[in-house]
């Protein structure tokens, strides 16, 4: 087993070394890092925006550039959490408790060095697993029927919602939108025709990168715009390497020397499983660094325990998240299904027959994030001063070229104006979505996976005749139809229990 | 504006079930689910769904508007956007600028409609020049600067590098 790793794993640095993949991941890692760094703009818009950039590329190198934006992302949106106490992106909220203290303390610089060790030594543990688990998981999932399938995929989008906390019905809401604009355009099972209301336009579906773009690029800027970004002086702040209270002591890495595999074990493992993602396993980290220390009092007054834990699981997180997304098809996260529609544009389709039929694809995609992670830890020590300049960068000035990247990228793809419209009006949703409490992420990945959902779902219903007991006479269709219920009853049970509990 | 969303909502749900229920076959003739089957009980969720959230937005919104001692009382929690399983997060200066979300709304549907008339770059040049002598008007050069600068590099990347098909306007570009 050792060997076929080993064989694969230099089958796909061949192709990840190759200089124009090479090229490529530099470019989207820096790309990533920059993405982490603007507050509000996660890396699912950045992914989505950028898509329409790597057009003229092979599949392989376009989805690797793509990747090193989605990782880069987490090392850069921590150096905000720690620097102005703002978080550049949801999966670094955990870190600004410590990071900011730090930085408060003096201690920016070492802050920002343990920072880019924990992620990366996060990163490449969670790819390490990926080597491990992503080809079994592939085998074992070749033996799914479309009952497991839909279950997974119910599962997954069920638990995004359930950790929206008290907007869990509005996540409901959010996934439900998107299945239903899924169903637009020529049913395949029949080739009638669905809600297309007589446009040739449509008969293809509305197309995903277009809702992508508009509800996380156009609706993220206009939320920042509703917040006041733009109206926000630049952020002068100036880190220079050569201090000599740059780098971490001796002490902060003996301290912390459990915390990075603890964090990278809890994020790897939130990472895989469907709707948790980086977020949920920062948080998780923290809170289990916090739990078990002897001293929790000094968290959240600059310990740096409590950055590198957070930090860890996210960057494990993100590595996790692309298991499921290369073993069974399916992402656990908006910016895993932003991901998951550029496989698709670019006519690769993620699953268990992808290890099998595209192993170049597979093993290059894992082998970058090896390369991704050294390249990204070099850059966040050594290019921390340029990445703070991009901090002075007003906001005014960001929000045009996020306009027209997203309007000019929208339009290359088809040359199609009507696409166009449906970005500016996904646009506007998504920032209705976002301020009232909606999930565009549960919208798009439930746009993403409607169509699967609903082949599965019909193809059950056909092969069960109806009674629909696939869903519990399969051992792994039971577990995950179990799954379910927990999932829908377990916070049912919770609020009747604070319910009844609060009146005595 | 969180309940009219919300009963926004409710009218596309209704609309959507409405239209797949006169449109689409529910099942085939050989007893099988049609086309309009999965649509059909998606619109029966979402319709369902969206009932229920347009009547917790109202009474949130009724209980907003009441005494400060009920409102105590009956506390629901604000929505948050900085919770896990979404990918950005409320970063704000704590007032709201709902009049300059509308007029940069405005200014990308015009961008998107001259977009043919006047071609990529003219048409990315006007927005940028309206956009910047809005929101920055104290920078008039650099404005300037930053509306052709960023126009043909774009234009050059997508147009020369990615050969990608862009709208021509009447000045051949």
């Amino acid at each position: 087993m050792l060997a076929d790793i080993a064989a694969n794993l230099s089958l796909g640095l061949s192709v990840a070394a190759s200089p124009e993949a090479f090229l490529f991941l530099v470019i989207g890692a820096f790309l990533g890092m920059i993405v982490g760094l603007f507050p509000g703009f996660g890396p699912a818009a950045g992914i989505a925006v950028l898509i329409p950039m790597t057009f003229g590329l092979q599949p392989t190198v376009a989805i690797i550039m793509l990747a090193g934006i989605y990782y880069g992302s987490m090392y850069g949106g921590t150096i905000t959490s720690i620097l102005i106490n703002t978080p550049g992106e949801s999966a670094t909220v955990a870190s600004t408790i410590d990071g900011y203290p730090l930085a408060q303390k003096g201690r920016a610089g070492p802050a920002l060095v343990m920072q880019a060790v924990a992620s990366f030594f996060g990163g490449t543990i969670g790819v390490i697993l990926i080597t491990a688990l992503a080809p079994s998981l592939a085998n074992f999932a070749a033996s799914f029927g479309p009952s497991e399938y839909f279950l997974i995929i119910a599962v997954g989008l069920l638990m995004l919602t359930t950790m929206m906390g008290d907007n869990k019905f509005k996540g409901f809401i959010s996934a439900l939108i998107g299945f239903a604009v899924g169903t637009v355009g020529v049913d395949v099972m029949s080739g009638q025709q669905r809600f297309t209301f007589g446009s040739p336009e449509l008969i293809g579906g509305v197309y995903f990168v277009a809702v992508a773009i508009g509800l996380f690029g156009i609706g993220e800027l206009l939320h920042c715009i509703f917040n006041g970004q733009h109206r926000q002086p630049a952020k002068r702040l100036r880190v220079s390497f050569r201090d000599k209270e740059f780098w971490p002591s001796r002490k902060d890495y003996h301290e912390s020397r459990w915390t990075f595999w603890r964090g990278s074990a809890i994020g790897f493992i939130a990472g895989v499983l469907p709707g948790s993602g980086a977020t949920l396993g920062s948080i998780i980290g923290y809170s289990v660094e916090k739990k078990i220390a002897k001293d929790p009092e000094n968290f959240g007054k600059g310990e740096m325990r409590g950055l590198v834990a957070p930090e860890a699981a996210n960057n494990a997180a993100s590595a996790g998240a692309m298991v499921p997304l290369l073993s069974l098809g399916i992402p656990g996260s908006g910016a895993t299904a932003v991901l998951l529609g550029a496989f698709l544009m670019w006519g690769l389709q993620p699953g268990p027959m992808l290890i099998v039929n595209d192993p170049e694809f597979v093993w290059g995609l894992i082998a970058s994030m090896y390369l991704g992670n050294m390249i990204l830890i070099a850059m966040s020590i050594f290019a921390i001063p340029l990445f703070v300049k991009f901090l002075d960068i007003p906001y005014v000035n960001v929000v045009p070229v996020i306009v027209l990247l997203c309007i000019i990228g929208a339009f290359a793809i088809n040359a199609s104006i009507v696409e166009t419209w449906i970005l500016v009006g996904s646009g506007l949703v998504g920032f209705a979505m976002k301020r009232y409490g909606y999930s565009p992420a549960a919208t798009v990945l439930a746009l993403v996976l409607g169509a699967m959902a609903e082949e599965t779902f019909l193809q059950t219903y056909i092969i069960s005749q109806g009674s629909m007991n696939l869903f519990w006479q399969r051992p792994v269709s039971l577990v995950l139809s179990l799954t379910l219920l927990a999932i829908i009853l377990v916070p049912i049970a919770i609020a009747l229990r604070g319910a009844r509990q609060k009146p005595a | 504006m969180k309940k009219w969303f919300a009963a926004g909502l409710l009218v596309m749900a209704a609309g959507y079930t409405i239209y797949g229920l006169s449109t689409l076959t529910l099942v085939s003739g050989s007893g099988r689910p049609a086309a309009g089957f999965f649509p059909l009980l998606i619109g029966g969720l979402m319709v369902i769904s969206c009932a229920v959230n347009l009547w917790n937005d109202w009474r949130e919104e009724a209980m907003q508007a009441a005494p400060a001692h009920r409102r105590q009382a009956n506390a629901t929690t604000k929505a948050q956007d900085d919770v896990p399983g979404m990918d950005a997060q409320h970063i704000g200066t704590g007032r709201e600028y709902g009049r300059d979300v509308l007029i940069v709304f405005l200014y990308i549907c015009a961008f998107v409609a001259f977009l043919k008339p006047l071609g990529a770059l003219l048409a990315m040049a006007v927005f940028m020049l309206a956009y910047l002598f809005t929101f920055n008007r104290a920078h008039p050069i650099s404005n300037i600067i930053y509306s052709l600068a960023l126009p043909a590099f774009l234009y050059g990347l997508f147009k020369v590098l990615l050969n990608a098909s862009l709208p021509i306007g009447p000045l051949g570009f």
